[in-house]
């Protein structure tokens, strides 16, 4: 089990790859995909916090006073609840509390799938070199993997904070991303070693093909498919990462993330009497975790036909 | 083997739940409530506010501050000091007293103080001994103070430091000369059990939790009239307990577990508090400034008319009604309008009085006439206000974009609240301004360690009543790296008045020179001071009484001294 | 035997790694922005006071020779004087580790049990409705935002119902009473410990039962759970007896690989609830820029990580016949 608590059927998993073009096997993941439950639920969830994210662009062009930072409610300075002029209330100083619900959404989208983004290049990269290296490098890489690996990410980056003093949101994503890549390389290497036996890099071989055009070519499309499966997982650990920093008050205090606002509820002291405060930012994490991890549960079924064949069964 | 795990699981419940219905008070307990856990007891390395309360209960000054007048009044000392100006020396006499173990206080403890301070260089007091020459003890119970120079700040600094005993320091600081690095060594000390002749002493400090004090029966003001007040105290116990977040201590406030919070309490609160029958609000001036500064040392805010124009569109009344809730007053000067015998009235009060539209055009007066110009101004021809862009300096160059550095909005709200609206407010004006929130261990060190930065608002919580510290701020040699002059402000009229002002005894003369320093401050605005937070602070009122109330609040060494139980209860509380 | 090779040269990896990780703590604190005496804000502190305080903490000597100083103190058990509160970093680690033990180990046995109690039944009933409500329970419990559901926690169970306190490990009023006995004291720390256990639990359970459904369900299908059908044992027996003891292992494993994750929820939740342990007193170093305390902390917390993975693969290792070295 990773540490991100995906179940991970790990032994015997043999995948044939496939040689079929890329948009056909993309329509006919769609198709079994579609199937699946929890991949609708997580992928309406998804599409709900995208258009969030999106929609969090448009109350500060209608009064200023709804900018998730600096917006100020000429006639409210405190923490007040849920009205028509504010949909979830203010917060202390009477910022608007939905739109920086919103905001947060476009933040953990942000640092979500960059850091994700980011640590899966860095991943396959270098699981696909592990794997296609000779021993020493391969064991380098792997060790050096393993002992990123069993570090807690938090912590690391905790320190880390500490010694820059303040951290601005891509650094905190660079962070992220720079301590999370040891999972996927793992998986990837061990693709690359059992491809690497196959006739067809063989034959690439024989052609004289060089190394990088080996790995670049003809390893990687079929690894892709994995990395971005393993893209879901590290989207919610970076998501949840990044907001348990912001919660310590390690974030960046000029971003408006949903830690942000639940280190703001708890260190301001409305805990107690804000629940329309305190609720909507732990609800929003915890559901658009929830939502990438059934999106990639899903996938898990796309991509692993073993699965599937459960799934009939049931 | 089930069903017994079962019963066990079940009993233990019930035990657990009955814990929460509280248990039965017997002895009465001064309960207060602390924000952090103190750091140490260890008086020279004690620099929180927490751990210098709780020293401030055991180890004692010569002289105090009366709560009423704010004048020095002899506390450990005996009658006022007697001034030698042939000598440069003060002679100071000594009240009986004896130290928690039953020891007497003597001179040589006084002298042993000043000696340790000198020798170890010991920080945060070293500046207030350093220029005392010698000391003399004639007696058990007098001390002559030999000073290099005339020196304000010893009659206000130097007597009201603490003072410890030989009895618990002495070997402990021989053993520290020993090592390669005596001040740290003086300094990780481990202190237990401080050794103090004041009203307290420290029964257990439960690392974490809580510390426990109690009665010292050898306080040399038990039942004694000290200005004009009979001491105590008059509670045998003390329990701090400490508290990580400000929300919980006031439930407990509410739910009777503790009497106290020693700690400002957010306007956010006050409605709440005020509804609960046994709680009692106070509202105290503190001895604080909250500013906005600027870097002096280049363009932009070299440039004396825009500071000024800068402190006019400030809307002081605003941040104190809406970002304060009126829970402060304004501020014109440096000094605060608390420290009433130092304060200057007599500065120029930007801004005050006027509405949006007026501010404006004042400090567009004020830049127009010093050579700025706008692509769009903010008054128009025809004399209506319009949002301004593009300034240009004098010399023609558009103003380059600006931040204003602020402390996060957790760690001060109000604060980083201030720097949004002069944010706003900037660019209104035409003026490229930027708020930004940055963690505060990283701000100072941008502004006092590296002097990079434009502008900043960062406030003094606990100034000092001595003004020296205006000195400080602005003397021209204390523009370093970590120096005290932070804006770079540079003039050397002010420089030669703030040393005079340091060697001037006679208290009259000296408030003449604080006050023309204060006019030239505020002419020149390297700082623009905009708000004084009042300290709110809510207290139990059936529990307790008798709190007194002066300058930064009721938590003070007086209160504790003069604290009574209330009569009326019987003596039952809950946790 | 293999085992034992096996462990030797993991343990000198070990010492490898926490060499490196010394060095790069070492390295990085020297040369970060900033010290401790400039967060000093007190107007009474001269530059000149603080020049000579950085001087007495050994902060201007080269840094070859602090690195000297530092692997000679670390190697001797002086792991320095706390910046902020003045004492040996060792005895207020000391002082924190067992609170840290406490509730965390507590926390790991209770959710495990629980996870694998459950799961075990989950999957003996796969498919109908208790399996469906069971993993949906776990699924949502599990990607809770843990601080989250420690504010929750305590604003329902501390504030509205007010069962239990709202932060702390002990009450002062119980503890400075001479008269309160062994028993009371017990109950007092059991009674502040509830609301940090349920929200590590809640946190931790879902993942373990997760895991042992689906263990439980690979198990089941395995050649001699058949066997053992054939052989006419009940059910019961075969699931309790047969099925539950290695579809366990994984669960017990990804409690050892899981430990990083842990350890950070556990951080938060110590912070949350004030509770006094090693991960909010790293949480507050950081935040103090108390260097000594951070460092020794974070090492602590590096070398628990990393033993308990050599002890988890060691056991994996003896517990399942199949794997070798």
């Amino acid at each position: 089990m990773t540490e991100n608590g995906s179940i991970q059927i790990s032994n015997g998993n043999k995948k044939t790859p496939k040689k079929f073009p890329m948009v056909e096997r993309f329509l006919e993941g769609w198709s079994v995909y579609k199937e699946n439950l929890i991949g609708k639920i997580g992928l309406t969830l998804l599409i709900i916090f995208a258009l969030m994210a999106l929609c969090s662009f448009f109350p500060p062009m209608i009064d200023p006073m709804y900018h998730p930072m600096t917006g100020v409610d000429p006639l409210i300075s405190h923490s007040t609840s849920p009205s028509w002029r504010h949909w979830l209330g203010t917060d202390f100083i009477g910022r608007d509390i939905f739109c920086q619900l919103l905001a947060g959404a476009r933040i953990a989208f942000m640092v979500g799938i960059s850091a994700a983004f980011m640590s899966i290049l860095l991943g396959t990269a270098i699981g696909m070199i592990a794997g296609y290296s000779r021993k020493i490098v391969d064991t380098l890489l792997m060790r050096l993997a393993d002992m990123i690996m069993v570090m807690p990410t938090l912590l690391v980056v905790l320190i880390l904070s500490s010694l820059f003093g303040q951290l601005n949101i891509w650094t905190i994503v660079l962070l992220i991303a720079l301590f999370r890549w040891p999972g996927v390389s793992r998986v990837i290497r061990a693709q690359t070693l059992s491809l690497k036996e196959r006739p067809f890099i063989e034959a690439a071989k024989v052609a004289g093909a060089s190394h990088f055009r080996i790995i670049f070519r003809h390893i990687m499309p079929n690894v892709l498919p994995l990395s971005l499966l393993y893209m879901t997982f590290r989207v919610t650990s970076a998501i949840i990462i990044e907001a348990a920093l912001a919660f310590l008050g390690f974030g960046d205090p000029s971003t408006v993330s949903w830690g942000m606002m639940l280190q703001w509820v708890w260190k301001t002291g409305h805990m107690f009497q804000a629940p329309y405060w305190l609720l909507p930012p732990g609800i929003c994490i915890s559901l658009l975790t929830l939502s990438f991890y059934m999106l990639g549960r899903a996938m898990e079924e796309v991509l692993d036909p073993r699965l599937r064949k459960e799934v009939a069964q049931e | 083997m089930k069903r017994k795990l079962l019963l066990f699981s079940q009993i233990f419940i019930i035990l657990l739940l009955l814990l929460s219905c509280g248990k039965q008070q017997d002895h009465r307990f001064l309960k207060i409530g602390l924000h952090e856990e103190p750091k140490t007891l260890n008086i020279w390395l004690a620099s929180d506010a927490n751990s210098k309360k709780i020293l401030s209960l055991i180890y004692q000054p010569l002289y105090l501050r009366d709560p009423e007048t704010l004048n020095l009044i002899p506390w450990l000392a005996d009658g006022e000091p007697k001034y030698h100006p042939d000598t440069i020396s003060y002679t100071v006499r000594l009240k009986p007293a004896k130290w928690s173990d039953g020891s007497d206080v003597t001179s040589k403890d006084v002298a042993f103080t000043a000696a340790i301070i000198k020798e170890f260089r010991v920080p945060r007091y070293y500046s207030s001994w350093k220029f005392i020459k010698k000391i003399e003890t004639p007696d058990n119970h007098t001390v002559r103070f030999y000073l290099e120079k005339p020196k304000a700040i010893f009659l206000t600094r130097t007597l009201t430091s603490s003072i410890v005993s030989t009895k618990e320091w002495s070997d402990i600081a021989q053993a520290a000369r020993t090592k390669q690095k005596p001040l740290i060594a003086l300094i990780n000390h481990k202190i237990e059990k401080p050794m103090g002749c004041g009203p307290f002493v420290i029964k257990k400090w439960h690392r974490g939790t809580y510390v426990h004090l109690q009665k010292n029966r050898y306080f040399f003001g038990l039942g004694q009239d000290i200005g004009g007040r009979i001491l105590g105290p008059y509670v045998n116990d003390l329990l701090f307990k400490v508290y990580g977040t400000a929300d919980v201590a006031v439930l407990a406030l509410k739910k009777g577990s503790i009497d106290m919070f020693l700690w400002g309490i957010q306007p956010g609160y006050i409605d709440d508090l005020k509804r609960q029958k046994n709680i009692r609000i106070f509202y105290s001036k503190k001895s604080a400034v909250y500013f906005m500064g600027f870097n002096l040392r280049s363009l932009p805010f070299s440039d004396v008319s825009l500071r000024r124009a800068i402190a006019v569109l400030i809307d002081k009344e605003f941040i104190i009604s809406r970002i304060l809730q009126n829970y402060g007053t304004r501020m014109d000067s440096i000094v605060p309008p608390g420290n009433k015998y130092w304060f200057c009235s007599d500065v120029p009060r930007y801004g005050e009085g006027m509405n949006r539209n007026d501010r404006i055009k004042t400090a567009y007066h004020i830049l127009q006439k010093a050579g700025y110009t706008w692509e769009t101004p903010p008054v128009d021809g025809s004399g209506r206000v319009v949002p301004g862009k593009g300034i240009r300096l004098p010399n023609g160059q558009l103003m380059e974009k600006f931040t204003i550095l602020t402390p996060p909005a957790d760690y001060d709200p109000l604060r980083a609240m201030s720097g949004m609206m002069i944010q706003e407010w900037l660019r209104a004006f035409g003026m490229p301004a930027l708020s930004r929130p940055m963690a505060f261990g990283a701000l100072l060190t941008q502004i006092k360690g590296r002097h990079e930065f434009d502008a900043f608002i960062l406030g003094y919580g606990r100034l000092s009543m001595d003004p020296d510290y205006l000195r400080n701020f602005f003397l021209s040699a204390n523009d370093k790296e970590r120096g005290w002059n932070i804006s770079g402000y540079k003039n050397p009229e002010f420089d030669h008045l703030a040393e005079k002002s340091t060697s001037e005894m006679n208290r009259e003369l000296r408030k003449k020179l604080i006050f023309k320093m204060q006019k030239i401050i505020m002419r020149d605005v390297p700082y623009i001071p905009i708000y004084d937070p009042a300290l709110i602070e809510a207290v139990r009122k059936d529990t307790f009484t008798d709190w007194v109330e002066t300058l930064d609040g009721i938590g003070n060494l007086w209160s504790f001294c003069l604290v009574k139980p209330n009569p009326d209860k019987t003596g039952q509380k809950n946790f | 035997m293999e085992i034992r090779k096996f462990v030797f040269k993991r343990l000198i990896e070990i010492f490898v790694i926490f060499f490196v990780i010394l060095t790069v703590l070492f390295l990085l604190f020297r040369l970060a922005p900033g010290d401790p005496v400039t967060r000093m804000v007190d107007p009474t502190m001269t530059p000149e006071d603080a020049a000579h305080l950085i001087a007495q903490l050994g902060l201007d000597q080269p840094i070859w020779l602090q690195y000297i100083y530092y692997l000679k103190n670390f190697f001797t058990g002086n792991f320095g004087i706390s910046f902020h509160y003045g004492v040996a970093v060792l005895s207020i680690i000391l002082n924190r580790l067992p609170n840290t033990i406490l509730l965390f180990s507590t926390s790991i046995v209770l959710s495990a049990f629980a996870g694998i109690f459950l799961g075990k039944i989950a999957s003996w009933h796969k498919g109908k409705k208790i399996d469906t409500w069971m993993t949906l329970g776990a699924l949502i419990c599990h990607t809770l935002f843990l601080p989250w559901l420690a504010l929750i926690m305590i604003w329902i169970f501390g504030f509205h119902v007010g069962w239990f306190p709202l932060n702390g490990m002990i009450t002062p009023e119980i503890w400075l009473d001479s008269s309160s006995g062994f028993w009371l004291k017990f109950l007092d720390i059991a009674h502040h410990m509830v609301l940090p256990l349920a929200t590590l639990f809640l946190i931790h359970f879902g993942s373990y039962l997760l895991l042992m459904r689906s263990s439980m369900l690979d198990t089941l299908k395995e050649d001699y759970i058949l066997t053992a059908r054939a052989k006419g044992l009940t059910e019961k027996v075969i699931r309790n007896h047969h099925a539950a003891p290695n579809a366990a292992l994984p669960v017990v494993t990804s409690v050892g690989i899981s430990l990083a994750f842990s350890l950070s929820g556990g951080a938060l939740t110590e912070t949350v609830f004030s509770w006094p342990g090693i991960g909010r007193e790293l949480v507050f170093a950081v935040s103090n820029s108390d260097y000594p305390l951070a460092q020794a902390s974070f090492l602590l917390i590096a070398t628990v990580v990393l033993i308990s993975n050599l002890v988890v693969d060691v056991l994996y290792a003896y517990l399942d016949p199949r794997i070798k070295y």
